[in-house]
């Protein structure tokens, strides 16, 4: 046990002592921070303002803020939980570039144990990194307004931190079998920082796009985690909205942003409604899972 | 006591055949060099040998277990330093070696008592704090050689250990490879590129595509698959020429002296001729030329 726990320290040393990698993981999150600070708020409040004609002098302009500014925080989680723990888990292509797994696998450690040991450190930093998010996050947004959360509510996004690590470690350990140099794992990171945004859909909500496009985007598991994260973070303050406007438009207003800002996701022309998004991660997690135990027991035997 | 024994050791890539029906043992305490030059299966049998890679075929034995059946007890008693360096750049070296210490179960109090034991004689004081990284080659290779012995493992693999090292950090790291020797009795599995890290073996074996050319004592290797040479301060005459041709046909004149090779014993020869040859100088064959007889190339 101690050799699991030291190699797992090892991993998540690697990951926080290197700064540049730290700061490399969180790209995608500072751009859509940027961004947001440039153009996207407004985009998005003048879009939320034209889409309430009628409804102007009811509706509190700090709750159409906050939920601009809850949108934003969704979209740097969503895009924290694809790139923190892929960047983590590059250190795998590293260790079998420079031959450290051969010293690794000299030692007494089980090969059960090195596996699970860098799918664990991934989903810690990736649960620590984003956790760090959404408290810092919280406590922002709870100075410039109000998002009407509750502790189930905020105990619920720390919950989707958890579900959203686990899941996209699944899915990238299996990724990082792929790649043969460290070389072609930062290619295809820079690849997935600029793609992550749009598929999330933290620059452009995923509903302006075609079926096609929506279906290929929410087949990864990841967009179904940034929609779970707007549901918990923002129904409350589309609730107060709604109270607000006091059924004058039998509720059309919310659902409409609910519709627009994809808190449900679409696949194959279908929305998916409650917690199938949660069922949905949940089950594309077993099935990498599944995966990535079958090709690491392949791959990761003494050759 | 034999502490490795490897039998028909087979080792096969698809087609290409790395280590081919190789045999040997070493001795406990002894000091064991592998030569060849780059691809001939040094590395790869080491790989076996460390559990590392599977074997095709054959059977190894390391102190008294089988290797593929009991490979957790052969890795806790074997310690290697690895051609390139296996440490995390972004560790300091006292992360690094804790770190490794604990893959072997090992608690932060044994790991710190095991290199408090080494650092001092490895001149690693100074450099306890810093970054991997930051480390000269030298550095590297002793943080290297303390990570092997961490564990305090009864065999030493060392696979080039010296390549690329200035003077002083090869004199270094040698000294202390004689120390685990004479001290604690370990035997050291050696692989080198410098013939002269050879002349200390207790045994050699010479390694050429992935088969054995010959082993024994370096002295054996040098009496058996080398000529050695007189030197014999003399002018040059024709009478001089017909005089060394009782020993030998291969001869030649440079400057002052005779050069002439021989194989044998020439004991007898200079004794029966000590008033004729009065100036004189014996040079043996080297691992060199041991090497470049057998193999036809130079490492």
């Amino acid at each position: 046990m101690r050799g699991f726990i030291g190699f797992t320290k090892r991993n998540l040393s690697i990951y926080f002592k290197d700064r540049q990698s730290v700061i490399f993981s969180l790209l995608t999150s500072i751009i859509v921070f940027v961004l947001y600070l440039l153009f996207l708020k407004s985009t998005f409040v003048d879009a939320i303002e034209g889409a309430m004609q009628g409804l102007e002098e009811i509706v509190h302009a700090t709750d159409i803020e906050m939920f601009a500014n809850g949108l934003l925080l969704t979209g740097i989680l969503g895009s924290a939980m694809i790139t923190v723990p892929f960047n983590c888990l590059s250190t795998i292509v590293k260790d079998r570039e420079n031959k450290i797994d051969y010293d690794i696998s000299a030692t007494p450690l089980k090969r059960w144990q090195i596996i699970l040991s860098y799918f664990l450190a991934s989903t810690i930093s990736a649960i620590v990194m984003t956790g760090i998010i959404l408290t810092v996050g919280l406590v922002v947004l709870s100075n410039m307004g109000d998002l009407y959360m509750d502790a189930i509510d905020i105990l619920a996004a720390y919950g989707v931190i958890l579900l959203g690590s686990v899941s996209a470690t699944a899915f990238f350990m299996i990724l990082m079998l792929f790649f043969k140099s460290s070389e072609a794992s930062g290619a295809f990171f820079g690849m997935l920082s600029a793609a992550a945004g749009f598929v999330i859909g933290a620059y452009i909500p995923i509903s302006q796009f075609s079926d096609g496009v929506q279906t290929a985007c929410n087949l990864f598991p990841a967009s179904h985690v940034t929609a779970l994260f707007r549901q918990v973070l923002l129904t409350g303050v589309l609730g107060e909205i709604d109270a607000t406007i006091g059924g004058l438009d039998n509720g059309i207003f919310v659902e409409e942003l609910k519709h627009t800002f994809t808190f449900q996701a679409k696949l194959f022309g279908e929305s998916f409604h409650g917690d199938w998004s949660a069922w949905y991660i949940a089950g594309a997690t077993i099935v990498c899972l599944i995966v990535m135990i079958v090709l690491y027991a392949r791959t990761y035997k003494r050759k | 006591m034999e502490v490795i024994q490897v039998s028909h050791l087979t080792k096969k890539y698809k087609e290409h055949l790395a280590v081919s029906d190789i045999s040997f043992s070493v001795e406990e305490g002894e000091l064991f060099a592998f030569l060849g030059e780059n691809g001939a299966g040094k590395s790869t049998t080491i790989n076996i040998l460390c559990t590392i890679l599977e074997k095709t075929s054959g059977e190894v034995r390391i102190c008294g277990h089988t290797l593929g059946k009991d490979d957790d007890f052969i890795r806790s008693r074997i310690g290697i330093v690895f051609q390139n360096s296996v440490l995390d750049n972004k560790l300091t070296v006292k992360e690094n070696l804790y770190t490794r210490g604990s893959y072997y179960g090992l608690s932060k109090a044994q790991i710190k008592e095991r290199l408090d034991a080494v650092s001092e004689k490895l001149q690693m004081q100074e450099i306890w704090n810093r970054r991997y990284e930051k480390l000269s080659g030298g550095q590297r290779r002793r943080v290297d050689i303390m990570r092997a012995l961490i564990h305090e493992p009864k065999i030493l693999f060392l696979d080039e250990p010296t390549t690329g090292l200035d003077p002083k950090s090869r004199k270094l790291v040698w000294e202390y490879i004689n120390y685990l020797r004479r001290e604690k009795g370990m035997t050291i599995f050696l692989t080198t590129h410098y013939m002269e890290e050879t002349r200390d073996a207790d045994h050699v074996v010479i390694l050429d595509k992935g088969q054995i050319r010959c082993q024994g004592t370096p002295a054996f290797l040098k009496t058996n698959y080398t000529s050695s040479k007189l030197v014999w301060y003399a002018q040059k005459s024709g009478d001089n020429e017909n005089f060394i041709r009782k020993l030998s046909e291969k001869f030649s004149y440079d400057v002052d002296h005779y050069n002439v090779s021989f194989d044998g014993n020439i004991t007898e020869f200079l004794y029966e001729h000590r008033d004729r040859i009065t100036d004189y100088e014996i040079i043996k064959g080297s691992m060199d030329d041991v090497f470049l007889n057998l193999t036809g190339k130079e490492l």
